[in-house]
């Protein structure tokens, strides 16, 4: 079990360097950051003074190391739009996108599935196959429009929820959370609606079709014939056999909320770290860009690796297999 | 041709209402794209054009300054809605088409090589797409395209905005194309007429091209038809983000963004008329793409 | 004579298609009497699982029992089969290596069936399973251990284990043994002969190996196309068989013994009809070297209690 624990983590940590060394190229020499930061009048020995100064002339690898010692400092370097660190910018922006992916997550997961499971219990049924239709329709649209569309509807037309904002937060130490009000928890319901709901339809549809591969199998039928109750026949045998490959997908699809939060953010000017990003993609703030990447390439990986670690610890049968060898 | 018309796969598609109607709507937008040129009324990118005073007209209404009728009404600019739809259509197709050509001859090609030399080569593009496939497409194209722009130089960044947007967006989807086209390479190279080619003495690029792309090719229409789907809607979510296609050029995204700006002032036609465009492009091209994949999966028939 | 454990009167299964609708049982009637084995042979597709699975409403959709009856300890089940699964009567399947769940120990499944049917406490129940795996020949060591850990022969054990877990009357064996090593197989037979006599449990034992039944069975059905084509003491059937098919069956065994060497096997010409490709009258004739018109014209009825075949009406 050890070994491959110490082997998943070998992987990612190299992973993880190649997305530092990516995010490090693009600091460093995507635009130039010495053009930046200096006014155009600025001398060609001023420049050569500032280029040594920020260690610019050192060698590539050295440059390479203490970006990410730096990093793991938390020290990104400072926006070119206001010279504010990035650290800061970004620490301060990171409640709201947090509190908005774990919202739409949780809708995301316990109406997913439910309704996967329903749709495959009740195959056929009237309420079933208007639920499929509906989660075609959810998968072809794109996020943005849904969003748009949702702020019409509830904000223009009904007034009932606000159209944009995070609504008044309470600060709790360095975190700032919208869950303790009425306007904040009001300006949560339609993003994590958009967010989720392309996440809500892949784990239904998941979970409808692992259920139904389940409940073909032998042993739900060799269940049924020892008598054992409907009800225990599916919540104790089919659903358990049923979640492991559906919470391994979802994991793995947490990593890709954090990508569709920037479409969500920017439809309802959320003030979180996606829409910091694709401002910084608009200006062209280097050091903004850089840092998101290595942030959220840190974040995936950690993803990926907790996902792999978990699908271990539940499948009994994959414990032993990979002590054999097989994997 | 006619072969066509009497095979299994026509026979299913006229009986289908899901494929008939998907296609037709797709095939009604394409052709109005095309020929965007012609049934539209004014051209939307002539600035010289545009007349301010025609500013947010209700659509089927005269304007009550210059007595202009539109049939979908006008933006902020004047500009006759129904034309920039039509002209978006264009960029939305077009983008969308040309970033998966991209992304097919990419990924085909990268796919045929690590397929079939193998080795150090294999293992490099093979780990290259395992860390671009951890990053949700969309995220990709958003950097390629961020980068691109920081390397413009600003002057050129709105002209070159279409040819970026291609660019990343091809360049974000074509590791699907090299894994399927891989693994099938590596199965095709086992068999014999590539050792009768060999034999012969055709160098490997002959013997990738000539011999084993034919054989590989199958899988990869199915895999296009899903990426053509998800290159239009990153393309409309890249320019509704704002970075895509400029307002000088709009694409579907541009115009729902701006329309999205007017939501609350009342002009609604500013945003829905662009929105219910891109929703019939969006489900008809998926429901198309779903059905076609359905037929061509030889495992459910 | 004692009335049959079990009674099957004119069940038919059907399968509704865009064709119209397939009969995979055609009007087959069978009886069970208390203790004994009863085999039931046949090629594949001839409806013996169909029959099984339908004693216990187990018949997949599109497939239903449509019409019929079926009886057992005088009481009639094929309305409300659910009471009767896994308490008078158990199933067990073919491929014991699917036929456990693989994520509960074997020890959870055991207790969890027993609890089913039995009002005892939890750790009545432990002791229960711990002595049903000591009647398979399982060591109760290994009561929290998981199915993938048990060998293929071992699994049938517990899924024997299982179904006897509440005491049953009558057991359904579909090709118990078909997944198996043939050195298992004699094992799992022992063991569910030996199970039957000191319990006095009936068992249909469905299989295709002649082998098998004429190792292990009391009497054997012969089914052929969805309909019971013969009936009757295995040693009887195997022997003297009366239906043309049970004798081509018989004759088309491998045997070792020193007179069939250098002979070559026999085979029936022909195969059996698919469900939707079944002749008129008898289902049989098309490949019977002993036809007459009548068989292609009317379906025969059983008779004697023996035979679905016209041949017997002259010898009457």
């Amino acid at each position: 079990m050890v070994l491959i624990l110490l082997r998943r983590l070998g992987q990612a940590i190299l992973v993880l360097f190649i997305v530092a060394l990516i995010s490090f190229l693009i600091f460093r020499y995507v635009g130039s950051p010495v053009d930046n930061l200096l006014s155009q009048e600025a001398t060609v020995q001023q420049r050569a003074d500032l280029e040594e100064a920020l260690g610019l002339n050192d060698p590539v690898y050295e440059q390479y190391f203490r970006f990410v010692w730096n990093a793991v400092n938390f020290d990104f370097g400072n926006s070119y739009r206001g010279s504010l660190p990035v650290a800061e910018l970004i620490s301060s922006r990171l409640p709201a996108t947090l509190e908005l992916a774990f919202t739409s997550a949780l809708f995301a997961l316990l109406l997913g599935v439910i309704t996967g499971i329903y749709t495959a219990i009740r195959r056929g049924g009237l309420l079933a196959n208007l639920i499929l239709t509906l989660s075609l329709i959810g998968v072809s649209l794109p996020t943005f429009l849904i969003g748009v569309l949702l702020i019409w509807v509830f904000a223009v037309e009904l007034q009932w929820l606000p159209s944009f904002g995070r609504g008044e937060v309470v600060q709790l130490g360095w975190w700032s959370t919208g869950f303790l009000t009425l306007s904040g928890v009001k300006s949560l319901i339609l993003p994590s609606i958009t967010l989720g709901l392309y996440q809500l339809t892949l784990i239904m549809r998941l979970t409808r079709s692992e259920m139904l591969e389940v409940l073909r199998q032998d042993y739900v039928r060799f269940a049924r014939a020892l008598g054992l109750s409907q009800r225990s026949v599916y919540f104790n045998h089919a659903l358990p056999n049923t979640m492991i490959p559906v919470t391994t997908i979802a994991g793995l699809q947490l990593g890709s909320i954090v990508a569709f939060a920037i479409i969500t953010e920017t439809v309802f000017q959320w003030p979180g770290v996606g829409l910091l990003f694709i401002n910084a993609v608009y200006f062209v703030d280097i050091p903004v860009m850089s840092a998101y990447l290595l942030l959220v390439g840190v974040l995936f990986v950690v993803i990926n690796l907790a996902v792999d670690l978990l699908y271990l610890a539940i499948d009994p049968r994959l414990r032993d297999s990979q002590l054999s060898g097989d994997s | 041709m006619k072969r066509f018309f009497a095979s299994d796969f026509f026979y299913d598609f006229v009986r289908s209402p899901v494929a008939l109607v998907s296609f037709l709507i797709v095939l009604f937008l394409v052709l109005s794209a095309v020929f965007a040129g012609v049934i539209a009324p004014t051209n939307p990118f002539d600035a010289a054009s545009l007349n301010l005073m025609n500013g947010f007209t209700p659509p089927m209404e005269p304007n009550p300054f210059t007595g202009d009728v539109f049939w979908m009404g006008t933006d902020d600019q004047g500009r006759d809605l129904f034309s920039a739809i039509l002209y978006g259509l264009r960029i939305s197709l077009f983008v969308g088409a040309m970033a998966v050509a991209l992304a097919t001859v990419m990924g085909v090609l990268l796919g045929l090589i690590a397929g079939y030399m193998g080795g150090w080569l294999d293992n490099l593009i093979m780990r290259f797409a395992d860390i671009q496939m951890t990053f949700p497409s969309i995220l990709v194209a958003m950097l390629i395209f961020g980068v691109a722009r920081g390397i413009l130089p600003p002057e050129l960044r709105d002209e070159m905005a279409i040819t970026v947007l291609i660019v990343s967006i091809g360049l974000s989807e074509w590791v699907p194309f090299a894994r399927t086209v891989r693994g099938s390479t590596m199965v095709e190279k086992e068999k014999e007429y590539i050792a009768a080619a060999r034999l012969i003495g055709l160098n490997r690029w002959q013997i990738m091209m000539r011999h084993i792309l034919p054989n590989v090719l199958n899988p990869v229409l199915v895999i296009a038809t899903i990426t053509l789907a998800l290159a239009i809607i990153a393309e409309a979510t890249l320019s509704f983000l704002g970075v895509g296609a400029p307002r000088t050029e709009p694409s579907l995204g541009t115009l729902i963004r701006v329309g999205q700006d007017f939501l609350f002032s009342g002009e609604w036609w500013i945003l829905l008329f662009p929105a219910c465009t891109l929703l019939a492009l969006a489900l008809s091209v998926n429901l198309f793409g779903d059905w076609l994949r359905d037929k061509l999966n030889p495992r459910l028939k | 004579m004692l009335q049959p454990l079990l009674e099957i009167k004119n069940i038919c299964v059907e399968f509704k298609t865009r064709g119209g609708a397939l009969k995979a049982v055609d009007d087959l009637s069978i009886d069970v009497q208390q203790g004994e084995i009863l085999g039931l042979v046949g090629e594949s597709g001839a409806g013996k699982s169909m029959m099984g699975a339908a004693i216990l409403g187990l018949i997949d959709p599109p497939g239903r029992l449509s019409s019929g009856e079926i009886w057992f300890k005088g009481q009639r089940i094929d309305q409300n089969p659910e009471p009767f699964r896994g308490c008078e009567i158990s199933m067990i399947f073919q491929d014991p290596l699917v036929s456990l769940n693989p994520l509960k120990k074997i020890g959870d499944q055991l207790v969890e069936t027993i609890l089913r049917h039995k009002r005892m406490s939890r750790a009545q129940a432990i002791d229960r399973a711990c002595r049903g795996l000591i009647e398979v020949g399982i060591d109760p060591e290994r009561l929290n251990a998981y199915p993938h850990t048990f060998s293929g022969g071992m699994r049938q054990r517990v899924v024997i284990a299982l179904a006897l877990a509440s005491e049953p009357s009558l057991i359904i064996a579909d090709e118990p043994t078909t997944a198996l090593d043939v050195s298992v197989q004699a094992q799992i037979l022992k063991l569910l002969k030996k199970l039957c006599d000191s319990r006095g449990t009936s068992i249909i034992l469905i299989t295709h190996d002649m082998g098998v039944i004429s190792e292990t069975t009391d009497r054997v059905g012969v089914l052929y196309a969805g309909r019971l084509a013969e009936i009757g003491i295995t040693d009887h059937v195997l022997r003297s068989a009366k239906h043309p098919y049970t004798r081509g069956l018989v004759a088309s065994t491998p045997k070792i013994d020193p007179d069939s060497f250098g002979r070559s096997l026999y085979q029936i010409p022909g195969s059996m009809p698919k469900l939707d490709a079944i002749p008129t009258g008898c289902a049989f004739h098309p490949r019977c070297t002993m036809r007459t018109d009548k068989c292609s014209q009317e379906r025969p009825p059983m008779m004697k209690d023996t035979a679905a075949c016209w041949l017997l009406e002259e010898m009457e």
